[in-house]
């Protein structure tokens, strides 16, 4: 009896687990048991992480599972998917694959063909037919964050490196060369708007004297005018061979005058040497002078010397008087 | 010391050669299907049936603890459903496999190495012989086989529980709902961690009873010796299935991983 109560434990224990386990795994891999499911199949060149059970999506919607992937002719891959029961498909429909998570989950994506991203990429998958298998529905692969991430991590580095490159061009040098070349500019700047504002002046002004020559000009053309009719009339009664002769003479008289002026200037220049020798000459002198060199330099520059003069000076003068006043006592003139 | 040593090192080898034989001869008495199947549903019934309430409770507290570690180590950045994929993962591939046949190699283990060494030193062992009884197959084979039968068994029940207690702790401790959590321990659910951790298992009960009757059968002296042998039979388990769980790990992940 026991070891029948045994038996019957044992078997039930072991059954029942298998159930558990059975109906678990079921459960989690989210199977279906007898629920009526409707098949569709998409063409696409490329699945990208697409796996057999991930999520088929309609308008945000979980409405199916991929059933299967598999490579077809021609270059294509086939997938196909199971929709609920009862999923209406939009018109036109197309099917994109796009990540769903960051943490790489792939879902299907069913959608319009005017809803679909206008990537030119996707709408190229889209349109293409090339050998499409028969009755699948056109599919494109959407680009996931990894790619995205890969086109920004190339465009962070590229411009990392013209960070570099300007970092290294300018640097604190540059700079402050850059905030020279900028305040010369300026300066530059300053100078050229007022070197046209006076060249701008300037220019009226000369347009104002162009346009009083051109007046003067005009008189002037005008008085040749009248001067050339009195011409015409003076070459017929000789006085223009007066007035060319008159003028040979005064033109001889002006060379003569050219030529002693000439001469007067040669002898002028002799003088200005021999003033500036003197002057050099002076010039030592007065330099030697100045330096204490001579007996009129020493006298000049030394002060005890001339205190000296003067004081001998003074004592010749009292010598003088003295002697005038009694010559007898420097002279002793005896005969015996 | 270096006496010591080589005294240790002889009766490890000689524990792993004793069991080699031991298992060669179980598997040859499988033809004597009369003896060891009487014996097979009570074993079953002793070492896995009996063993459901500790494998339960040992995966009850473990859901719970995982749900609330992985709630606790996920920082803004990681969603919060991944509570349930860690907790699918983790009880179903590690922790109910190797904590339930730690546990069970210390009540299977210890209870099949005291019975037989019981039986060894009180010389019933000879007397079965003696009545013209194979003792492998009476009493080693029925054993073995309930482990490698009921291991995945106490295990399964584990693996749901310990499942079980993790979603109802992220509902009721993390605010996780339940549609957040089955997201979570769907997204990378295969079945291949149902098989990796009921194999795993199986091989768990295999070393344990392999084992605990190795040092039952080898039991001397008296009530001494008995306790010598249960003590030997639970730390040789337990480190043999550490050995087994990397060795499996190495097996089937590394594998997959590639």
């Amino acid at each position: 009896m026991k070891q029948r109560s045994n038996d019957w434990i044992v078997g039930a224990v072991i059954i029942a687990t298998m159930v558990l386990i059975v109906a678990a795994t079921l459960f989690l891999q989210e199977a279906d048991l007898g629920e009526k499911r409707t098949g569709i199949t998409a063409r696409f060149r490329d699945v990208g992480n697409m796996q057999v059970g991930n999520a088929v999506v309609i308008r945000g919607v979980r409405a199916g599972r991929v059933k299967a992937i598999s490579l077809a002719p021609q270059g294509w891959v086939v997938a196909e998917m199971d929709l609920d029961e009862g999923i209406v498909l939009p018109s036109d429909p197309v099917v994109l694959i796009q990540a769903s998570t960051l943490f790489g989950e792939w879902q299907a994506l069913i959608t319009a063909r005017e809803a679909a991203p206008t990537i030119r990429d996707v709408v190229t998958q889209l349109s293409d037919v090339t050998g499409a298998p028969p009755g699948a529905l056109a599919g494109a692969v959407l680009p996931d964050i990894a790619q995205l991430t890969t086109y920004a991590g190339g465009i962070a580095g590229n411009v990392a490196s013209v960070a570099e490159r300007v970092r290294t061009a300018f640097n604190d040098s540059a700079a402050l060369e850059l905030r020279a070349s900028i305040r010369n500019f300026s300066v530059l700047s300053n100078d050229l708007a007022r070197a046209v504002r006076v060249q701008s002046r300037n220019l009226d002004s000369i347009a104002v004297h162009i346009r009083a020559g051109a007046a003067d000009l005009a008189i002037t053309t005008e008085a040749l005018r009248r001067t050339a009719g009195r011409a015409d009339t003076a070459t017929s009664n000789g006085e223009i061979t007066r007035i060319v002769a008159e003028t040979e003479r005064a033109s001889s008289n002006l060379r003569q005058a050219t030529e002693r002026l000439n001469a007067l200037s040669e002898a002028l220049m002799t003088t200005e040497q021999s003033l500036k020798s003197v002057i050099t000459k002076a010039d030592g002198v007065l330099g030697k002078v100045d330096r204490g060199e001579g007996s009129l330099g020493l006298l000049v520059n030394d002060p005890s010397l001339y205190r000296n003069s003067d004081s001998l000076l003074i004592d010749l003068r009292v010598l003088i008087q003295d002697f005038k006043k009694d010559p007898k006592r420097y002279f002793a003139l005896r005969v015996f | 010391m270096v006496e010591t040593i080589g005294r240790v090192a002889r009766g490890s080898l000689e524990s792993f050669g004793a069991a080699g034989n031991l298992t060669a001869e179980a598997v040859r008495s499988l033809r004597d299907v009369s003896t060891w199947w009487p014996n097979f549903s009570q074993q079953a019934r002793k070492l896995g049936v009996d063993s459901l309430p500790i494998g339960i409770l040992i995966a009850l507290f473990t859901g719970v603890v995982l749900a609330l570690l992985a709630s606790y180590s996920f920082t803004n950045a990681v969603p919060r459903y991944l509570v349930g994929t860690l907790v699918q993962k983790t009880v179903m591939m590690e922790l109910a496999p190797v904590l339930t046949g730690l546990a069970l190699a210390g009540r299977v283990g210890a209870n099949i190495a005291a019975e037989l060494g019981t039986m060894r030193v009180t010389e019933q062992v000879d007397a079965l012989e003696t009545l013209a009884y194979n003792p492998i197959a009476y009493l080693v084979t029925p054993r073995i086989l309930a482990g490698i039968i009921m291991f995945p068994v106490v295990v399964g029940v584990a693996m749901f529980v310990g499942l079980g207690a993790g979603w109802a702790a992220s509902l009721l401790l993390l605010d996780l709902s339940t549609p957040e959590f089955l997201k979570g321990a769907r997204w990378f659910f295969d079945t291949f961690d149902v098989r990796y951790g009921l194999v795993k298992s199986a091989s768990f009960g295999f070393a344990v009873t392999v084992l605990g009757c190795v040092n039952g059968l080898r039991a001397r002296g008296g009530a001494q010796g008995v306790g010598a042998a249960a003590t030997s039979a639970v730390v040789q388990s337990a480190v043999m299935i550490l050995v087994l769980d990397a060795f499996w790990a190495m097996v089937w992940l590394l594998g997959r991983a590639k």
